[in-house]
């Protein structure tokens, strides 16, 4: 795999070790008030970014964390965090 | 044929002979041969016939750029036979031909070609539409080179390595080598990738002088003597460069030498910063018949003579764009070869040395002459030449033809890379405009062409490559550009793409039969870009890929359309750049499985092993696959069971709770001390995908069990849905540091007592109780009394390492009360009898908690714990068209259906989960996932089972437990 990421506990790393763990979307919503569309759009539904996303990642063959990285996903390159605009 | 043995350059060892079949005689070949090298000394010259006209083909490179030279050998079909080595009792077979490759019964085809123009397979035999069928069976059987047998077994070690390096070079000539070596310098780690098995490339097999009187092979063996002595270069020789990935990620597929332990090996390579330096190849010349046996590239025939001791024939006509067509027309000469004329597409810009060199040997030397035409049906006899405008003729007599329109880049690796390429005048290549970040190129690739700037042009690289890695480099870079500059720089490189001919049978690509006529007809159909004529013609999508069209294809095209050739693009390749066997992809056949501390114990007492998931677990205990006698000494008696594969965890900490409240479907703040509560974990969508147990043994502190293939994922599950909450809480996997004996049957506790240090009576330890105590004064035990078969029974939980001991123990105990071992097999039945569900089993992705009639297992008040799952639970509740699980009894207690065999009535209406005979109740019984309106009691189900041939088999549903529905059993 030709993805690099870099874990906060063990450096940068090939890819293999790690699993996906999505697109960061932020702490699980509060449960008053989910129609069935609102959760199954929370949990299956993916912006599909041209560019740079957030999303976590699982040291699975490693340490055992789980983190978010950058990712440009254009170039299938991890990126440094982007500047706030 | 005999060989010139003498030349100081030769890679073969004569003394040792090497025999091959072919054509059913024995030919003998040399130490270092390659197949076709071999072929080729003993007289052969036709080596296959071409893929859509059945040409004669023969040697033309020596580097497998076409399938020209593509053999079946030992069986396995397209070998490269120009760069695989020769080794002892090969059997080879021509390719694509009936008959022989000399005498092909299929020959008549190539004079069809008319009847096959430009995506023929596209446009015709479509109409009418009844003859397609028949058509595309008579296409099929024709197309494709090599066949391999439907059960041929590929053998051989294939290995796989993934090595680290700063620097990896690519190409182990003198401009890779001079890379290599400068990084290397620096103390960096370098890895350094040489195609042919040995370093030295374009300088390897020549002879001209490099400076101060050393001749090019020496200085390249002395390069490789320096890379072979530097400890800090690993260098694979053999070893082609096939893929090329973003962060520096390059693969490679490495041939074995004698020896290595390996036959191929994959290379997967990560570096700091890259180095290509894979020099040039040939680029054809296009003319009638320009792939004739006899014609051959210029470092064909000279490494022919100065590599393998092989002069290429024995009169020879030269037809070359470039210097060293020169250079190899006045060494071959040298060596004996008769040559009457060299013709040089260009009309000047030559080394004035070679022409004058080429005078004195009485070499007739035409300027802006170009073959036009090869005669002769199998080989060479006779080549027409031509001036480069067509107006003058000449016919010579030969049995070689030496042609090659120039040097081509060998820009796979970049392209690969997406480093963007652009056609440059002055060379006539298409040559690197931007490199991908860390990514180097030098030598010949650049179009240089001087062995001095080649070199320095190496070490240019090697020292960007260093800075990249964080050496301190900048005056050696300085002082290395400053020096590159002061050497000479590229030529000017021949530009002619066609020699004055129609181009009926002038093969643009070799692969695919591809002529320039047939590019012509494409483009006259309005394909107008390279890539679409690539495809509507195919050029360029044989096994060489970019090899013989990739440079000749965009310019033709760009020509044609009147384009300047700035737009000119080569078309891409892919990797593999070279054909790579899948067994070597596969690598080792790694069969990794784990086994329980109790394994052995199990085997030796007749355990059948099987593999179940990432286990090795005892399947059965007996020849009858049926386990009856497992089975009913559950029932009658008692049995034990190795449950060492559950997932076992501990979790604790302050937010232990939390954790497992986030988790579990259940109220975990209600697990009485002393007793094991049964929970069940869903995902979001509120699928159930795990059930277990969990105990409480301390304040925050909790031991949990989950089903065997969910061990893997628990500790990531965990974690993951925790990960915004920042709570502390800490766990580990203890799924292979405990052992479990499941000890079961009404003698239960019988045994226990003997080897329990405590009172294991029902009323000091009941049904769901846990408890911890030893046994034998030693051996500490974690015990919980579940049922999963439906009988008393306890799970003993020890450290792994007393498992041998404890299974040795229970065994002993339970020797007076006729104690057996049971199986999965029969687990698996003793389940199903009590109606216990298996996660994966009675249940697939789409199975919700209340699917499978573990509803109860959901707690819908604890909301504030965001439970995983809950908000699915609570929305899929009264949802209709689900599937439910259904108990169900066969009418017909001797045909009980397979596992997986569909309920039907008009349409498929759920699918039989488990089905077995229950020897206890007599009856066939089973649980099914049924369309919910089905699973009332007493519904008769109708049952599809594979190859039925429409006999159904019917069952009616029933009340679940089969077996025991008051639960006395497992309280007694």
């Amino acid at each position: 795999m030709a993805l690099t990421i870099t874990c906060p506990i063990c450096d940068k790393r090939n890819g293999y070790e790690f699993r996906y763990g999505g697109v960061d979307k932020g702490p699980r919503p509060d449960e008053e008030g989910l129609t069935p569309t609102s959760w199954c759009d929370h949990v299956h539904m993916n912006k599909c970014v041209a560019g740079i996303q957030k999303e976590w990642w699982f040291h699975r063959d490693g340490c055992g964390a789980w983190f978010t990285i950058y990712r440009d996903t254009t170039t299938n390159l991890e990126v440094d965090k982007p500047e706030a605009n | 044929m005999n060989r010139l043995s003498q030349l100081p350059t030769l890679r073969i060892n004569p003394a040792q002979k090497i025999s091959l079949n072919y054509k059913r005689k024995t030919y003998q070949g040399i130490g270092g041969d390659t197949i076709a090298t071999a072929l080729y000394a003993n007289g052969i010259r036709i080596f296959s016939r071409s893929l859509k006209y059945h040409r004669p083909r023969g040697l033309y490179s020596l580097d497998g750029e076409c399938s020209n030279t593509r053999m079946e050998i030992n069986g396995i079909p397209n070998v490269c036979t120009e760069n695989t080595l020769l080794k002892n009792g090969m059997t080879i077979k021509a390719q694509n031909v009936i008959g022989t490759a000399e005498n092909d019964l299929m020959g008549f085809m190539d004079r069809l070609d008319w009847a096959m123009p430009a995506g023929f397979y596209y446009r015709t035999m479509h109409k009418p539409a009844p003859i397609w069928p028949i058509a595309l069976k008579q296409v099929r059987k024709a197309a494709g080179l090599g066949k391999i047998s439907p059960d041929f077994q590929m053998n051989g070690k294939y290995e796989e390595i993934y090595p680290k390096a700063d620097v990896c070079v690519i190409g182990g000539g003198p401009a890779g080598m001079s890379a290599a070596l400068t990084a290397a310098k620096q103390g960096l780690r370098v890895i350094l990738l040489e195609s042919r098995p040995w370093l030295g490339g374009f300088f390897d097999y020549r002879a001209a002088e490099y400076s101060n009187g050393i001749h090019l092979f020496e200085r390249a063996r002395e390069l490789a003597k320096t890379v072979s002595e530097t400890p800090n270069i690993r260098g694979f020789i053999h070893t082609a460069m096939v893929g090329a990935y973003n962060n520096n990620l390059i693969t490679a597929f490495q041939v074995g030498g004698e020896s290595d332990h390996f036959d191929e090996r994959y290379i997967e390579i990560r570096a700091d910063s890259v180095v290509v330096a894979t020099g040039c190849i040939e680029r054809p010349l296009l003319f009638e018949n320009n792939e004739r046996p006899g014609v051959m590239q210029i470092s064909c025939a000279h490494r022919l003579a100065r590599t393998y001791g092989l002069l290429p024939g024995e009169k020879a006509v030269f037809s070359i764009g470039h210097d060293l067509g020169l250079e190899a027309a006045l060494d071959l000469s040298n060596l004996g070869l008769k040559i009457s004329y060299v013709a040089d597409i260009r009309e000047d810009g030559q080394d004035p040395g070679l022409v004058a060199d080429l005078a004195k040997k009485k070499i007739r030397f035409l300027r802006g002459w170009v073959a036009i035409l090869a005669h002769g049906d199998k080989s060479v006899k006779k080549v027409t030449l031509s001036t480069i405008q067509g107006t003058h003729h000449r016919d010579v007599d030969c049995d070689l033809l030496v042609a090659s329109a120039g040097m081509t880049p060998l820009t796979g690796p970049l392209t690969l890379a997406q480093a963007q390429l652009a056609y440059d005048n002055h060379t006539g290549c298409f040559l690197p405009k931007k490199l991908p970040v860390k990514m180097h190129a030098a030598g010949r690739l650049m179009g240089l062409n001087d062995p001095l700037s080649i070199e320095a042009s190496g070490n240019l690289a090697g020292l960007m490559a260093a800075a990249d890695c964080g050496a301190t480099v900048e005056a050696d870079l300085k002082q290395t550009r400053e020096r590159l500059n002061d050497l000479p720089g590229p030529v000017r490189g021949c530009k002619l793409v066609q020699a004055p001919v129609k181009g009926r049978k002038s093969f643009i690509c070799f692969d695919e039969d591809t002529t320039i006529k047939n590019v012509e007809q494409a483009l006259e159909m309005g394909f107008d870009a390279t890539e679409l004529v690539k495809r509507f013609t195919a050029a360029g999508t044989g096994p060489g890929q970019w090899g013989i069209p990739g440079h000749n294809l965009p310019l033709f095209v760009a020509q044609y359309l009147e384009d300047s050739t700035v737009s000119a693009r080569p078309t891409t390749v892919r990797s593999p750049l070279v054909p790579a066997f899948i067994a070597t992809y596969a690598g080792r056949n790694h069969d990794m499985c784990k086994r329980t501390p109790a394994h052995d114990s199990q085997k030796s007492s007749g355990g059948i092993m099987r593999r179940s998931g990432v286990w090795k677990r005892a399947r059965y205990f007996s020849r009858d696959s049926g386990c009856r006698e497992e089975i009913e000494n559950v029932r009658n008696n008692v049995g034990m069971f190795d449950a060492s594969t559950l997932g076992k965890f501990r979790i604790w900490g302050p937010d232990a709770l939390k954790a497992l409240q986030r988790v579990y479907a259940g109220n975990m703040s209600k697990i009485s001390d002393g007793k094991v509560k049964y929970a069940a974990m869903c995902n979001d969508d509120g699928c159930i995908i795990d059930d277990g147990v969990v105990v409480k043994r301390g304040e925050n502190d909790y031991y949990f069990t989950t089903s065997t293939g969910r061990a893997g994922n628990t500790v990531e599950w965990f974690r993951y849905h925790t990960r915004y909450d920042g709570w502390d809480f800490h766990m580990i996997n203890l799924t292979d540091a405990f052992g479990v004996i499941n000890l079961a049957g009404p003698n239960a506790r019988k045994v226990l007592e003997k080897v329990a240090d405590t009172d294991v009576s029902n009323e000091a330890f009941p049904f769901i109780g846990y408890r911890e105590f030893t046994i034998n004064n030693e051996i500490p035990v974690r015990a919980l009394r579940l049922g999963f078969v439906g009988e008393l029974s306890y799970e003993l939980h020890v450290p792994s390492s007393y498992m041998q001991s404890l299974w040795g123990l229970v065994a002993e105990a339970g020797k007076q009360f006729d104690i057996q071992n049971f199986g999965l097999e029969a687990q698996n039945v003793l389940r199903m009898e009590k109606g216990h569900v298996i996660i994966g089993s009675e249940s697939e992705q789409r199975t919700t908690l209340h699917d499978v009639g573990l509803r109860f297992l959901w707690d819908r008040n604890k909301t504030q714990a965001k439970t995983v799952g809950a908000v699915a639970l609570k929305q899929t509740e009264k949802q209709e068209g689900r599937l439910t699980l259904a108990g169900f009894k066969m009418e017909n207690p001797s045909h009980t259906p397979k596992d997986g065999s569909i309920i039907v009535d008009s349409s498929i209406r759920g699918y039989v989960c488990i089905a077995r005979f229950s020897f206890v109740l007599k009856e066939s019984i089973g649980l099914a996932l049924v369309d919910s309106p089905l699973a009332k009691e007493g519904t008769r189900l109708q049952i599809y089972e594979d190859e039925c041939k429409g006999q159904h088999l019917y069952g009616t549903v029933v009340p679940t437990p089969f077996y025991d529905p008051e639960g006395k059993r497992l309280r007694m």
